[in-house]
Protein backbone atom coordinates (compact mmCIF):
# COMPACT_ATOMS: atom_id res chain seq x y z
CA UNK A 1 0.00 0.00 0.00
CA UNK A 2 3.00 2.27 -0.39
CA UNK A 3 2.84 2.69 -4.12
CA UNK A 4 1.91 6.36 -3.89
CA UNK A 5 4.88 7.36 -6.06
CA UNK A 6 3.38 5.53 -8.98
CA UNK A 7 0.69 8.15 -9.25
CA UNK A 8 2.41 9.63 -12.32
CA UNK A 9 0.89 6.72 -14.14
CA UNK A 10 -2.76 7.43 -14.84
CA UNK A 11 -5.23 4.97 -13.39
CA UNK A 12 -7.15 2.69 -15.70
CA UNK A 13 -9.29 5.12 -17.65
CA UNK A 14 -13.00 4.38 -17.35
CA UNK A 15 -14.14 7.56 -18.99
CA UNK A 16 -12.37 10.14 -21.08
CA UNK A 17 -11.09 13.03 -18.96
CA UNK A 18 -13.13 16.20 -19.35
CA UNK A 19 -11.21 19.24 -20.56
CA UNK A 20 -12.56 22.06 -18.40
CA UNK A 21 -11.40 24.73 -20.84
CA UNK A 22 -13.78 23.33 -23.45
CA UNK A 23 -16.88 23.49 -21.28
CA UNK A 24 -19.61 26.03 -21.97
CA UNK A 25 -20.81 27.44 -18.65
CA UNK A 26 -23.89 28.98 -20.29
CA UNK A 27 -25.21 25.70 -21.66
CA UNK A 28 -26.88 24.66 -18.41
CA UNK A 29 -28.78 27.93 -18.10
CA UNK A 30 -29.64 27.81 -21.78
CA UNK A 31 -31.38 24.45 -21.36
CA UNK A 32 -32.95 25.49 -18.04
CA UNK A 33 -34.66 28.39 -19.77
CA UNK A 34 -36.09 26.19 -22.52
CA UNK A 35 -39.53 24.53 -22.32
CA UNK A 36 -39.75 22.18 -19.32
CA UNK A 37 -36.05 22.54 -18.52
CA UNK A 38 -36.60 24.19 -15.11
CA UNK A 39 -35.91 21.11 -12.99
CA UNK A 40 -32.65 20.21 -14.75
CA UNK A 41 -30.42 21.09 -11.79
CA UNK A 42 -32.41 18.84 -9.46
CA UNK A 43 -30.73 15.79 -11.02
CA UNK A 44 -28.74 13.88 -8.40
CA UNK A 45 -27.43 11.33 -10.91
CA UNK A 46 -29.28 8.29 -9.53
CA UNK A 47 -29.54 6.94 -13.11
CA UNK A 48 -33.13 5.79 -12.70
CA UNK A 49 -33.75 7.33 -16.13
CA UNK A 50 -31.14 5.06 -17.66
CA UNK A 51 -32.60 2.01 -15.94
CA UNK A 52 -36.02 2.93 -17.35
CA UNK A 53 -34.82 3.46 -20.94
CA UNK A 54 -35.53 0.49 -23.23
CA UNK A 55 -32.55 1.27 -25.48
CA UNK A 56 -29.91 2.93 -23.26
CA UNK A 57 -27.89 -0.29 -23.32
CA UNK A 58 -27.00 0.54 -26.94
CA UNK A 59 -26.04 4.16 -26.22
CA UNK A 60 -22.53 5.49 -25.73
CA UNK A 61 -23.87 8.28 -23.50
CA UNK A 62 -26.71 7.07 -21.26
CA UNK A 63 -29.62 9.37 -20.35
CA UNK A 64 -28.27 10.21 -16.87
CA UNK A 65 -24.87 10.94 -18.40
CA UNK A 66 -26.40 13.28 -20.97
CA UNK A 67 -28.13 15.17 -18.16
CA UNK A 68 -24.82 15.36 -16.27
CA UNK A 69 -23.06 16.53 -19.43
CA UNK A 70 -25.59 19.34 -19.81
CA UNK A 71 -24.98 20.38 -16.19
CA UNK A 72 -21.23 20.35 -16.78
CA UNK A 73 -21.54 22.41 -19.95
CA UNK A 74 -20.52 19.78 -22.51
CA UNK A 75 -22.50 21.54 -25.17
CA UNK A 76 -20.71 20.21 -28.24
CA UNK A 77 -20.77 16.58 -27.13
CA UNK A 78 -24.47 16.70 -26.25
CA UNK A 79 -25.69 18.56 -29.31
CA UNK A 80 -23.67 16.44 -31.73
CA UNK A 81 -24.56 13.15 -30.06
CA UNK A 82 -26.65 10.72 -32.06
CA UNK A 83 -28.37 9.62 -28.86
CA UNK A 84 -30.64 12.65 -28.67
CA UNK A 85 -32.07 11.72 -32.08
CA UNK A 86 -32.41 8.06 -31.17
CA UNK A 87 -34.59 8.91 -28.17
CA UNK A 88 -37.86 7.00 -28.59
CA UNK A 89 -39.75 9.83 -26.86
CA UNK A 90 -41.48 7.13 -24.83
CA UNK A 91 -41.19 9.25 -21.64
CA UNK A 92 -40.30 6.24 -19.47
CA UNK A 93 -37.25 8.10 -18.07
CA UNK A 94 -39.17 11.27 -17.34
CA UNK A 95 -42.05 9.39 -15.75
CA UNK A 96 -39.77 7.64 -13.28
CA UNK A 97 -37.41 10.49 -12.33
CA UNK A 98 -37.63 10.90 -8.55
CA UNK A 99 -36.54 14.53 -8.90
CA UNK A 100 -39.12 15.49 -11.53
CA UNK A 101 -36.47 16.26 -14.11
CA UNK A 102 -38.32 16.25 -17.41
CA UNK A 103 -35.66 14.17 -19.13
CA UNK A 104 -37.48 13.46 -22.40
CA UNK A 105 -38.62 17.07 -22.69
CA UNK A 106 -35.02 18.19 -22.13
CA UNK A 107 -33.83 15.93 -24.95
CA UNK A 108 -36.43 17.65 -27.14
CA UNK A 109 -34.85 20.97 -26.13
CA UNK A 110 -31.41 19.60 -27.06
CA UNK A 111 -32.68 18.51 -30.47
CA UNK A 112 -34.11 21.98 -31.07
CA UNK A 113 -30.75 23.56 -30.27
CA UNK A 114 -28.94 21.03 -32.45
CA UNK A 115 -31.37 21.67 -35.31
CA UNK A 116 -30.84 25.41 -34.96
CA UNK A 117 -27.14 24.78 -35.49
CA UNK A 118 -27.75 22.54 -38.48
CA UNK A 119 -26.90 19.32 -36.66
CA UNK A 120 -29.90 17.31 -37.76
CA UNK A 121 -30.12 13.85 -39.35
CA UNK A 122 -30.87 13.77 -43.08
CA UNK A 123 -33.96 11.64 -42.49
CA UNK A 124 -35.41 14.35 -40.24
CA UNK A 125 -34.61 17.02 -42.83
CA UNK A 126 -36.57 14.80 -45.22
CA UNK A 127 -39.56 14.90 -42.89
CA UNK A 128 -39.26 18.69 -42.64
CA UNK A 129 -39.50 18.79 -46.42
CA UNK A 130 -42.59 16.57 -46.42
CA UNK A 131 -44.23 18.92 -43.94
CA UNK A 132 -43.49 22.11 -45.90
CA UNK A 133 -44.21 20.54 -49.34
CA UNK A 134 -47.26 18.42 -48.58
CA UNK A 135 -48.46 19.85 -45.28
CA UNK A 136 -48.68 16.41 -43.70
CA UNK A 137 -46.59 13.31 -43.12
CA UNK A 138 -49.01 10.86 -44.76
CA UNK A 139 -51.08 11.64 -47.84
CA UNK A 140 -54.10 9.62 -48.96
CA UNK A 141 -53.15 7.65 -52.06
CA UNK A 142 -55.51 4.66 -52.01
CA UNK A 143 -58.78 6.57 -51.98
CA UNK A 144 -60.65 3.48 -53.23
CA UNK A 145 -59.82 1.82 -49.91
CA UNK A 146 -61.60 4.68 -48.18
CA UNK A 147 -64.63 4.29 -50.44
CA UNK A 148 -64.68 0.55 -49.76
CA UNK A 149 -65.02 1.48 -46.11
CA UNK A 150 -67.91 3.90 -46.79
CA UNK A 151 -65.67 6.94 -46.24
CA UNK A 152 -65.33 10.03 -48.39
CA UNK A 153 -62.43 9.50 -50.86
CA UNK A 154 -60.88 12.76 -49.67
CA UNK A 155 -60.54 13.53 -45.98
CA UNK A 156 -63.34 15.99 -45.11
CA UNK A 157 -62.09 19.33 -43.79
CA UNK A 158 -58.43 18.71 -44.58
CA UNK A 159 -56.59 21.87 -45.57
CA UNK A 160 -52.80 21.99 -45.70
CA UNK A 161 -52.10 25.51 -46.97
CA UNK A 162 -52.05 27.40 -43.68
CA UNK A 163 -50.05 24.61 -42.04
CA UNK A 164 -47.39 24.90 -44.73
CA UNK A 165 -47.31 28.68 -44.48
CA UNK A 166 -46.83 28.56 -40.71
CA UNK A 167 -43.95 26.09 -40.88
CA UNK A 168 -42.22 27.91 -43.72
CA UNK A 169 -42.02 30.88 -41.38
CA UNK A 170 -40.52 28.98 -38.45
CA UNK A 171 -37.37 26.87 -38.08
CA UNK A 172 -38.75 24.10 -40.30
CA UNK A 173 -38.64 26.54 -43.20
CA UNK A 174 -35.02 27.44 -42.43
CA UNK A 175 -34.05 23.76 -42.18
CA UNK A 176 -35.56 23.08 -45.57
CA UNK A 177 -34.40 26.32 -47.17
CA UNK A 178 -30.85 25.92 -45.92
CA UNK A 179 -30.51 22.72 -47.88
CA UNK A 180 -31.42 24.07 -51.27
CA UNK B 1 -75.98 12.96 -27.58
CA UNK B 2 -72.44 14.20 -27.17
CA UNK B 3 -70.79 16.03 -30.08
CA UNK B 4 -67.08 16.27 -30.66
CA UNK B 5 -64.70 17.87 -33.08
CA UNK B 6 -63.00 14.97 -34.85
CA UNK B 7 -59.30 15.49 -35.46
CA UNK B 8 -58.18 12.68 -37.75
CA UNK B 9 -54.52 13.58 -38.23
CA UNK B 10 -52.81 12.27 -41.36
CA UNK B 11 -52.01 8.62 -40.72
CA UNK B 12 -55.43 7.12 -40.00
CA UNK B 13 -57.12 8.47 -43.17
CA UNK B 14 -54.17 7.52 -45.37
CA UNK B 15 -53.31 4.13 -43.91
CA UNK B 16 -56.16 2.81 -41.82
CA UNK B 17 -59.65 3.40 -43.25
CA UNK B 18 -60.68 0.35 -41.20
CA UNK B 19 -59.93 2.33 -38.01
CA UNK B 20 -61.66 5.45 -39.30
CA UNK B 21 -64.83 3.66 -40.34
CA UNK B 22 -65.13 1.71 -37.08
CA UNK B 23 -64.69 4.94 -35.18
CA UNK B 24 -67.86 6.23 -36.84
CA UNK B 25 -69.74 2.95 -36.57
CA UNK B 26 -69.03 2.65 -32.85
CA UNK B 27 -69.86 6.33 -32.30
CA UNK B 28 -73.16 5.86 -34.16
CA UNK B 29 -74.21 3.06 -31.80
CA UNK B 30 -74.15 5.51 -28.92
CA UNK B 31 -75.51 8.55 -30.71
CA UNK B 32 -72.14 10.30 -30.62
CA UNK B 33 -71.74 12.98 -33.25
CA UNK B 34 -68.24 13.27 -34.73
CA UNK B 35 -67.65 16.45 -36.73
CA UNK B 36 -64.66 16.44 -39.07
CA UNK B 37 -62.70 19.60 -38.27
CA UNK B 38 -62.55 22.20 -41.04
CA UNK B 39 -59.23 23.63 -42.18
CA UNK B 40 -56.89 21.44 -40.17
CA UNK B 41 -53.90 19.34 -41.18
CA UNK B 42 -51.19 17.20 -39.56
CA UNK B 43 -49.98 17.51 -35.92
CA UNK B 44 -46.37 17.34 -37.09
CA UNK B 45 -45.57 14.38 -34.81
CA UNK B 46 -42.73 14.24 -32.26
CA UNK B 47 -40.37 14.82 -35.21
CA UNK B 48 -41.66 18.35 -35.66
CA UNK B 49 -41.44 18.92 -31.92
CA UNK B 50 -37.81 17.78 -32.06
CA UNK B 51 -36.69 20.17 -34.78
CA UNK B 52 -39.07 23.12 -34.45
CA UNK B 53 -40.72 23.51 -31.06
CA UNK B 54 -42.32 26.85 -31.83
CA UNK B 55 -43.72 25.67 -35.17
CA UNK B 56 -45.13 22.61 -33.40
CA UNK B 57 -46.78 24.81 -30.77
CA UNK B 58 -48.34 27.09 -33.38
CA UNK B 59 -49.82 24.41 -35.66
CA UNK B 60 -51.31 22.49 -32.75
CA UNK B 61 -52.56 25.61 -30.97
CA UNK B 62 -54.24 26.50 -34.24
CA UNK B 63 -56.07 23.16 -34.28
CA UNK B 64 -57.21 23.71 -30.69
CA UNK B 65 -58.28 27.27 -31.51
CA UNK B 66 -60.37 26.12 -34.48
CA UNK B 67 -62.20 23.68 -32.20
CA UNK B 68 -62.90 26.46 -29.73
CA UNK B 69 -65.13 28.13 -32.32
CA UNK B 70 -67.94 25.60 -31.83
CA UNK B 71 -66.99 24.79 -28.25
CA UNK B 72 -66.87 21.01 -28.56
CA UNK B 73 -63.92 19.04 -27.22
CA UNK B 74 -61.60 17.46 -29.76
CA UNK B 75 -61.41 13.70 -30.02
CA UNK B 76 -58.72 11.91 -32.01
CA UNK B 77 -58.12 8.22 -32.76
CA UNK B 78 -54.32 8.66 -32.91
CA UNK B 79 -51.97 8.53 -29.91
CA UNK B 80 -49.48 10.73 -31.77
CA UNK B 81 -52.02 13.49 -32.41
CA UNK B 82 -53.33 13.06 -28.88
CA UNK B 83 -49.80 13.46 -27.48
CA UNK B 84 -49.14 16.58 -29.54
CA UNK B 85 -52.46 18.26 -28.78
CA UNK B 86 -52.41 17.38 -25.09
CA UNK B 87 -48.84 18.50 -24.63
CA UNK B 88 -49.38 21.80 -26.43
CA UNK B 89 -52.61 22.37 -24.51
CA UNK B 90 -50.88 21.65 -21.19
CA UNK B 91 -47.83 23.75 -22.02
CA UNK B 92 -49.72 26.81 -23.25
CA UNK B 93 -52.18 26.77 -20.37
CA UNK B 94 -49.20 26.77 -17.96
CA UNK B 95 -46.90 29.22 -19.77
CA UNK B 96 -48.50 32.60 -20.33
CA UNK B 97 -45.53 34.09 -22.18
CA UNK B 98 -45.49 31.29 -24.77
CA UNK B 99 -49.27 31.54 -25.07
CA UNK B 100 -48.90 35.22 -25.93
CA UNK B 101 -46.13 34.51 -28.42
CA UNK B 102 -48.13 31.76 -30.13
CA UNK B 103 -51.28 33.88 -30.23
CA UNK B 104 -49.36 36.71 -31.88
CA UNK B 105 -48.65 34.29 -34.73
CA UNK B 106 -52.14 32.83 -34.77
CA UNK B 107 -53.64 36.31 -35.06
CA UNK B 108 -52.34 36.39 -38.65
CA UNK B 109 -54.56 33.38 -39.41
CA UNK B 110 -57.59 34.86 -37.66
CA UNK B 111 -57.83 32.55 -34.65
CA UNK B 112 -56.84 32.74 -31.00
CA UNK B 113 -55.97 29.96 -28.56
CA UNK B 114 -57.84 30.42 -25.29
CA UNK B 115 -57.74 26.92 -23.80
CA UNK B 116 -61.52 26.59 -23.52
CA UNK B 117 -61.87 23.08 -24.99
CA UNK B 118 -59.90 19.92 -24.26
CA UNK B 119 -58.20 17.49 -26.60
CA UNK B 120 -59.08 13.89 -25.79
CA UNK B 121 -58.47 10.42 -27.14
CA UNK B 122 -61.64 8.92 -28.59
CA UNK B 123 -61.53 5.95 -26.22
CA UNK B 124 -61.36 8.19 -23.17
CA UNK B 125 -64.39 10.16 -24.36
CA UNK B 126 -66.25 6.92 -25.07
CA UNK B 127 -65.43 5.58 -21.62
CA UNK B 128 -66.21 8.70 -19.64
CA UNK B 129 -69.08 10.24 -21.60
CA UNK B 130 -70.93 7.08 -22.70
CA UNK B 131 -69.87 4.84 -19.86
CA UNK B 132 -69.10 1.16 -19.51
CA UNK B 133 -72.67 0.19 -18.50
CA UNK B 134 -74.13 1.69 -21.64
CA UNK B 135 -71.46 -0.05 -23.74
CA UNK B 136 -72.20 -3.37 -22.01
CA UNK B 137 -75.86 -3.15 -23.05
CA UNK B 138 -74.76 -3.14 -26.68
CA UNK B 139 -72.50 -6.20 -26.54
CA UNK B 140 -74.37 -8.84 -28.51
CA UNK B 141 -71.47 -11.05 -29.61
CA UNK B 142 -69.32 -11.45 -26.52
CA UNK B 143 -65.69 -12.40 -26.97
CA UNK B 144 -65.75 -14.75 -24.00
CA UNK B 145 -62.52 -16.60 -23.45
CA UNK B 146 -60.47 -14.55 -25.90
CA UNK B 147 -57.11 -13.34 -24.53
CA UNK B 148 -56.14 -9.89 -25.77
CA UNK B 149 -52.88 -8.07 -25.05
CA UNK B 150 -53.23 -4.29 -24.98
CA UNK B 151 -50.54 -2.06 -26.41
CA UNK B 152 -51.52 1.26 -24.83
CA UNK B 153 -48.82 3.29 -26.57
CA UNK B 154 -46.40 5.77 -25.04
CA UNK B 155 -48.13 9.00 -25.96
CA UNK B 156 -51.45 7.83 -24.56
CA UNK B 157 -49.91 7.05 -21.17
CA UNK B 158 -46.99 9.41 -20.67
CA UNK B 159 -46.15 11.90 -19.37
CA UNK B 160 -49.12 11.15 -17.11
CA UNK B 161 -49.36 14.68 -15.71
CA UNK B 162 -49.92 15.84 -19.29
CA UNK B 163 -51.98 13.01 -20.83
CA UNK B 164 -54.12 12.44 -17.70
CA UNK B 165 -54.91 9.01 -19.14
CA UNK B 166 -55.68 6.07 -16.90
CA UNK B 167 -54.72 2.71 -18.52
CA UNK B 168 -57.63 0.99 -16.75
CA UNK B 169 -59.91 2.70 -19.25
CA UNK B 170 -58.42 0.57 -21.99
CA UNK B 171 -58.59 -2.57 -19.82
CA UNK B 172 -62.28 -2.00 -19.09
CA UNK B 173 -63.10 -1.42 -22.76
CA UNK B 174 -61.59 -4.82 -23.57
CA UNK B 175 -63.18 -6.60 -20.60
CA UNK B 176 -66.65 -5.27 -21.38
CA UNK B 177 -66.55 -7.30 -24.61
CA UNK B 178 -66.12 -10.47 -22.56
CA UNK B 179 -62.47 -10.84 -23.58
CA UNK B 180 -59.76 -11.11 -20.96
CA UNK B 181 -56.80 -8.74 -20.74
CA UNK B 182 -53.54 -10.65 -21.06
CA UNK B 183 -50.91 -9.13 -18.80
CA UNK B 184 -47.39 -9.19 -20.20
CA UNK B 185 -44.08 -7.86 -18.87
CA UNK B 186 -43.45 -5.22 -21.53
CA UNK B 187 -46.91 -3.65 -21.43
CA UNK B 188 -45.52 -0.16 -20.90
CA UNK B 189 -42.81 -0.39 -23.51
CA UNK B 190 -42.58 1.60 -26.74
CA UNK B 191 -43.43 0.06 -30.14
CA UNK B 192 -40.44 1.84 -31.70
CA UNK B 193 -42.37 3.97 -34.21
CA UNK B 194 -40.70 7.30 -33.44
CA UNK B 195 -37.21 6.00 -34.12
CA UNK B 196 -38.13 4.38 -37.44
CA UNK B 197 -36.87 7.30 -39.58
CA UNK B 198 -33.44 7.38 -37.91
CA UNK B 199 -32.75 3.72 -37.14
CA UNK B 200 -34.92 1.09 -38.76
CA UNK B 201 -33.04 -1.83 -37.27
CA UNK B 202 -33.64 -0.56 -33.74
CA UNK B 203 -37.31 0.10 -34.50
CA UNK B 204 -37.74 -3.47 -35.72
CA UNK B 205 -36.03 -4.84 -32.62
CA UNK B 206 -38.43 -2.92 -30.40
CA UNK B 207 -41.46 -4.20 -32.28
CA UNK B 208 -40.09 -7.72 -31.91
CA UNK B 209 -39.60 -7.30 -28.15
CA UNK B 210 -43.23 -6.29 -27.78
CA UNK B 211 -44.66 -9.06 -29.94
CA UNK B 212 -42.52 -11.66 -28.22
CA UNK B 213 -43.61 -10.49 -24.79
CA UNK B 214 -47.30 -10.56 -25.78
CA UNK B 215 -47.08 -13.92 -27.45
CA UNK B 216 -45.17 -15.56 -24.59
CA UNK B 217 -47.82 -14.33 -22.16
CA UNK B 218 -50.42 -16.25 -24.17
CA UNK B 219 -52.16 -13.50 -26.12
CA UNK B 220 -54.33 -14.65 -29.01
CA UNK B 221 -54.79 -11.08 -30.27
CA UNK B 222 -53.33 -7.66 -29.63
CA UNK B 223 -55.07 -4.32 -29.70
CA UNK B 224 -53.91 -0.77 -30.35
CA UNK B 225 -55.38 2.73 -30.38
CA UNK B 226 -52.85 4.35 -32.70
CA UNK B 227 -51.93 4.05 -36.39
CA UNK B 228 -48.17 4.36 -35.73
CA UNK B 229 -48.32 1.52 -33.21
CA UNK B 230 -50.34 -0.50 -35.76
CA UNK B 231 -47.56 0.04 -38.32
CA UNK B 232 -45.05 -1.32 -35.89
CA UNK B 233 -46.99 -4.23 -34.45
CA UNK B 234 -49.11 -5.36 -37.40
CA UNK B 235 -47.30 -4.37 -40.60
CA UNK B 236 -43.84 -4.91 -39.11
CA UNK B 237 -44.64 -8.59 -38.50
CA UNK B 238 -44.10 -9.04 -42.22
CA UNK B 239 -40.66 -7.39 -41.89
CA UNK B 240 -39.78 -9.65 -38.97
CA UNK B 241 -40.08 -12.66 -41.22
CA UNK B 242 -37.24 -11.24 -43.29
CA UNK B 243 -35.01 -9.71 -40.62
CA UNK B 244 -35.34 -12.29 -37.86
CA UNK B 245 -36.88 -15.24 -39.68
CA UNK B 246 -39.62 -15.25 -37.08
CA UNK B 247 -43.36 -15.54 -37.51
CA UNK B 248 -45.57 -14.30 -34.73
CA UNK B 249 -48.98 -14.60 -36.42
CA UNK B 250 -50.44 -12.33 -33.78
CA UNK B 251 -53.44 -10.46 -35.22
CA UNK B 252 -53.50 -6.79 -34.20
CA UNK B 253 -56.89 -5.08 -34.14
CA UNK B 254 -57.87 -1.51 -33.42
CA UNK B 255 -59.93 -1.17 -30.25
CA UNK B 256 -62.88 0.08 -32.30
CA UNK B 257 -62.75 -3.04 -34.48
CA UNK B 258 -62.93 -5.22 -31.38
CA UNK B 259 -65.82 -3.20 -29.93
CA UNK B 260 -67.58 -3.28 -33.31
CA UNK B 261 -67.32 -7.05 -33.63
CA UNK B 262 -68.55 -7.52 -30.07
CA UNK B 263 -71.50 -5.26 -30.87
CA UNK B 264 -72.47 -7.51 -33.77
CA UNK B 265 -70.82 -5.79 -36.74
CA UNK B 266 -69.79 -7.98 -39.64
CA UNK B 267 -66.16 -8.52 -40.61
CA UNK B 268 -66.47 -6.35 -43.72
CA UNK B 269 -68.07 -3.55 -41.71
CA UNK B 270 -65.01 -3.40 -39.46
CA UNK B 271 -62.62 -3.80 -42.43
CA UNK B 272 -60.99 -6.93 -41.07
CA UNK B 273 -59.48 -7.77 -44.48
CA UNK B 274 -57.28 -4.65 -44.21
CA UNK B 275 -55.40 -5.91 -41.16
CA UNK B 276 -52.02 -7.13 -42.42
CA UNK B 277 -51.75 -10.18 -40.18
CA UNK B 278 -54.95 -12.10 -40.97
CA UNK B 279 -57.32 -11.16 -38.17
CA UNK B 280 -60.18 -13.45 -39.16
CA UNK B 281 -59.37 -16.03 -36.43
CA UNK B 282 -61.36 -13.69 -34.19
CA UNK B 283 -64.44 -14.60 -36.23
CA UNK B 284 -64.06 -18.21 -35.16
CA UNK B 285 -64.27 -17.12 -31.56
CA UNK B 286 -67.40 -15.17 -32.33
CA UNK B 287 -69.12 -18.02 -34.11
CA UNK B 288 -67.80 -20.69 -31.74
Amino acid sequence: MTETEEKADPPAVMIEPIDISKLDPDFREGIRSMPNGEELSACFACSTCTAACPIASTWKYKPHQLIRMILLGMRKEVLSSEEIWLCLTCFECQERCPQNVRVTDIFFDCKNLAAEEGMIPDSIVGLARELTDKGQLYVVTADWEREDMDLEPEVPGLSTEEFKTILKGTRTGRIVGGDE
Amino acid sequence: MPSYNLYMGCSVPANYPNYETTLFRVADKFGIELIYMEGVSCCGSPNLRAMDYLGWLIVNARTLAIAEKNGHDIVTPCNGCFGSLKDVYHFLTHNADYKEKVNAELKKTGVEFKGTIKPRHFIEALYNDVGIDEIRKNITKPLDGVGIAIHYGCHLLRPQDVTEFNPEIFDDLIRVTGASVVEYPLWKQCCGATVLPVNEELAIRLARDKLKSMKEAGAAFATVSCPACANQLDLQQLGLKESYGEEYNLPVLFITQILGLAMGMKDDEVGLAMNRVPADPILEHLSG
